[in-house]
């Protein structure tokens, strides 16, 4: 039977109504069919318990993922207010879900493997084909986590997924598992389905300088590079004093991240940076391992825009032909305030390598995808000022087992 | 003896060590020389390798000077974006706003969304009330909770709000001095890390203001976000002031609108009053005037016996006497006829035989019979219709009536050799005939023209002294015009003359 997609966006003041009439909406637009599963993302203003009760009201127990982000992406727009939610009827679809709660700390790695056990254990014995995850942002070792991931699933199994974000205060960010509004967690499916999910990946930023080599790196943390405070290199390069620095770091990292190179892959890994620490270090979001290579990146609105294109082209072309049924985004905060009113031109640059699709996405604090996804995914990293595009195919015949 | 050398032949261990000696010494040199062409080579390539580094660094450096300018870019264009999206929003919101002439509905037309969209996270507006104290009308992000602790707390407040309101100025986290002190303890309270504060300003100065701001740190407030705040502050003053207005000028129509309504009501029922007096009053004449008709006719029958001589001779005394009683039935005959010819057509009882009526010929018949007058007088009537004029829809007898008293009324005011004329014109674009009887005798004088047309008026004037009349003839005139559903008009000017016209349905 064929599969049916919906997405319904709601602005509505009370997060009940917004939640009843964005499920509604959806609803109708998969004809009252079964949900195999759904998606919900929301701004900050509507983490709350009720958007789980509203959505309750309208569709009754669901099966549903997602978490609160800097912005909805819908079709036609990346709202800063609203919630978004996307009901997937497929019927040959196959799937795993976890949460696991406490991923904060010295044991986000094990949080990870636990995840990854879980996950894996609720899939039973069916080839597993993809994993997609959706994090608490403000963990300052999201890499530690999905390497505990990893470990479980394979280094070079493809997992997409998205940090949750709040409304750019990094205060407190929240995830969604069908009825509990959760934070300091990680949530996740595991499906199974060969060439039923496309992946691409791109930022688009470009290497600035000369590079440079991290020097003494501790978790998240790069203390020094080239036996420098790692804080240097954004003196050097602003020309302006550490305090000046430490005041605009968050606004000036979004626009010139570090890149890290990673021998045998096309892109560097881009990490934007939290805070300074009173050596100055730099604490990332994602980990930089000592020795590797690392430059200042620069990014322009029309790199960023044919990033876009680029990372809708590679999901689409990892379809095989297939037909898009739906397709979800995960856009960087950083892309969004580097874009500015732009951001609306990169999702029409989606929708032109997808056409008339179901779409929904956040704007959020972190993005997982392996770097490469033509031919095969190479491994999975943690990213920042990324946009991660999944696009979902038709299942087809029942799913080998291993 | 041959002399005898100590000098013994070299061996051939030492030919061979003596050419490897030399070859050593060539190879030497040849390394020497080739050393010294690298030694070239390497200074050659040491100073490119510092040429390298030097374009590398300076390339480094173009690098930051990129970084530098891209940052000041970034800076101008992030602004730019923010001020285009913060007008598109405040555009919205100005739309949105002018739907509403209600101060209450107003506050409530501000939402999150808007909020969200203009770049902030929470917004307040206060007002000052008549004791000057500030009242929170909206509380936008905040819960109702959160809400009242701020109408608690803001009282305590007034610094910064006294900035704004008396200097009409807009303040922001970025550029507060004086009131810096007050500000860390505002933020904490407001639960925002930098705000931005309007008036909101009227014609008579600032009623309330608008505080617009952020929770996030790391949002950077800029000058943009002042003239937001403040377009948006005045926006709300403005329809405020509209709302007040309004609701005064709705105010001034209900109350217009009552009034109407009870003149309106009075007026009916003093209508309606005049009605029942009006029919009375017709009632009352008519039954009158039949009640005075009948002895009249005997008074007039016996009196006509006697005059005749058919009971005897009178005397020339008594003959002149019953003669006089004769006369002056005669007038008391007509003036009843007219009364009860006013009262039936007031009363609708007259029944109107409407018929086309060319008018000229009626006028032309009707000159025939009042010629004798004319002629005594000398009076030249003219009469002047266009060819062709469609007929008039009216009562034969009626319209006659009509003529005979105009006609009858000029004659009477007209000196000897005066002129009367009698016209009739097609009224453009309203299917009626208007006709005009104008004399250019005595003429009436304003304060009379007034009063013309009401039952026994007469003018005050020679003419009316000498000869006598009813008072009648121009109210029954008017009463038989309005019965067509014409319209009836006197102009005159003293001692020029006078017109009467009316004017009549074409058939």
């Amino acid at each position: 039977m064929e599969s049916f997609v919906g997405v319904g966006f709601s602005e509505k003041k009370d997060p009940f109504l917004a939640a009843s009439e964005a499920a509604k909406l959806a609803l109708y637009q998969i004809h009252h069919r079964p949900i195999s599963f759904a998606f919900l993302f929301s701004t900050i203003h509507f983490a709350h318990p009720r958007v789980l009760d509203g959505i309750h009201y309208a569709l009754g127990n669901v099966k549903l993922l997602g978490c609160t982000g800097a912005g909805v992406i819908t079709s036609d727009a990346v709202r800063k207010y609203g919630v978004g939610l996307m009901l997937i009827s497929m019927e040959k679809i196959h799937f795993g879900r976890a949460v696991k709660t406490g991923i904060q700390g010295k044991s986000a790695r094990e949080a990870g493997e636990e995840f990854a056990r879980l996950a894996l254990k609720d899939l039973g014995t069916t080839q597993r084909d993809l994993a997609l995850i959706f994090s608490d942002g403000m963990i300052e070792n999201g890499s530690d986590l999905l390497k505990g991931i990893k470990d479980i699933m394979g280094l070079s199994f493809p997992i997409i997924g998205a940090s949750s974000g709040d409304n750019f205060c990094f205060h407190k960010t929240y995830q969604y598992f069908d009825r509990t509004v959760l934070t300091d967690s990680v949530i996740g499916m595991v499906f199974s389905g060969e060439n039923v999910f496309g992946m691409g990946l791109r930022h688009g930023w470009k290497p600035l300088g000369r590079p440079h080599t991290i020097t003494e790196v501790k978790g998240n943390l790069i203390r020094t590079i080239e036996n420098k405070p790692a804080v240097a290199i954004y003196e050097e390069y602003f020309g302006k004093s550490r305090k000046e620095i430490e005041k605009t770091l968050i606004e000036m990292s979004i626009y010139y991240p570090l890149g890290i190179y990673v021998p045998g892959e096309t892109e560097y890994l881009l990490r934007n940076i939290l805070r300074i620490d009173e050596d100055g270090g730099l604490l990332c979001q994602g980990d930089a391992p000592a020795g590797s290579e690392v430059r200042l990146m620069m990014g322009t609105k029309d790199w960023a825009l044919e990033a876009g294109s680029q990372a809708a082209r590679e999901a689409k072309e990892a379809l095989k032909g297939r037909e898009a049924k739906a397709v979800l985004i995960f856009e960087s905060i950083s892309r969004n305030k580097l874009l500015g009113r732009l951001t609306e031109k990169e999702l029409a640059r989606v929708k032109k390598e997808f056409g008339d699709v179901p779409i929904l996405g956040i704007c959020s604090y972190g993005e997982q995808a392996p770097l490469k996804s033509l031919e095969h995914y190479g491994e999975t990293y943690f990213h920042n000022e990324t946009l991660a595009v999944l696009a979902i195919g038709e299942p087809h015949a029942p799913d080998k087992h291993v | 003896m041959p002399p005898t050398s100590t000098f013994n032949a070299p061996t051939t261990l030492e030919i061979a060590i003596s050419y490897l000696g030399m070859i050593g010494m060539i190879a030497v040199i040849v390394l020497v020389i080739v050393l010294v062409f690298k030694m070239e080579k390497i200074k050659e390539l040491l100073s490119q390798t510092a040429r390298l580094k030097r374009a590398f660094d300076e390339l480094d450096g173009q690098a930051k000077l990129i970084v530098q300018t891209d940052v000041e870019l970034h800076k101008t264009q992030e602004e730019l974006d923010k001020k285009v999206a913060g007008l598109v929003t405040l555009q919205k919101l100005t739309r949105l706003l002018a739907t509403t002439l209600d101060e209450e509905e107003l506050f409530k037309k501000l939402d999150e969304k808007h909020v969200t969209e203009l770049g902030f996270d929470r917004a307040l507006a206060f007002c000052r009330d008549e004791t000057k104290t500030f009242r929170l009308k909206a509380a936008i992000g905040y819960n109702v909770e959160e809400a009242e602790r701020i109408q608690k707390l803001i009282t305590g407040m007034p610094l910064i709000m006294d900035i704004v309101m008396n200097k009409q100025k807009v303040l922001s986290t970025a550029d507060m001095d004086r009131a810096s002190k007050e500000s860390p303890h505002l933020l904490s309270m407001l639960n925002l890390s930098s705000f931005v504060c309007a008036p909101i300003t009227q014609k008579e100065g600032p009623i309330g203001l608008l505080l617009m701001g952020s929770e996030s740190p790391y949002t950077r407030l800029t000058e943009g976000d002042k003239d937001l705040v403040y377009i948006l502050a005045t926006q709300i003053g403005q329809t405020l002031e509209n709302a007040k207005l309004f609701e005064e000028t709705w105010r001034a129509q209900q109350e217009l609108e009552h009034k109407i309504q009870q003149r309106t009501r009075e007026l009916s029922a003093a209508l309606e009053e005049i009605k029942v007096i009006s029919k009375r009053k017709s009632d009352f004449i008519s039954a009158v005037s039949h009640e005075l008709r009948t002895p009249l006719t005997s008074i007039k029958g016996y009196a006509s016996i006697l005059a005749a001589g058919k009971l005897g001779e009178l005397p020339p005394q008594a003959k002149e006497r019953v003669e006089k009683i004769n006369k002056h039935s005669d007038s008391l005959s007509q003036l009843i006829n007219g009364l009860l010819d006013i009262s039936r057509i007031e009363s609708g009882r007259q029944e109107m035989k409407l018929e086309p009526i060319d008018l000229k010929s009626l006028a032309q018949s009707l000159g025939d019979m009042l010629a004798p007058p004319i002629k005594d007088k000398n009076i030249e009537l003219v009469i002047d219709m266009p060819e062709g004029l469609a007929p008039v829809s009216a009562d034969k007898s009626q319209l006659e009536r009509i003529f005979i008293n105009l006609i009858g009324n000029a004659i009477k005011f007209t000196p000897v050799g005066g002129r009367i004329g009698i016209a009739a014109r097609t009224v453009e674009n309203d299917g009626s005939i208007r006709v005009s009887v104008s004399d250019n005798g005595i003429g009436i004088s304003e304060h009379d023209l007034r009063k013309l047309g009401e039952e026994f008026f007469r003018v005050d004037n020679e003419v009316n002294q000498k000869v006598k009349g009813t008072g009648l003839g121009i109210a029954l005139v008017k009463h038989i015009v309005e019965a067509h559903k014409g319209q009836f008009s006197i102009s005159s000017q003293l001692n020029k003359g006078s017109t009467f016209s009316f004017t009549l349905p074409k058939a």
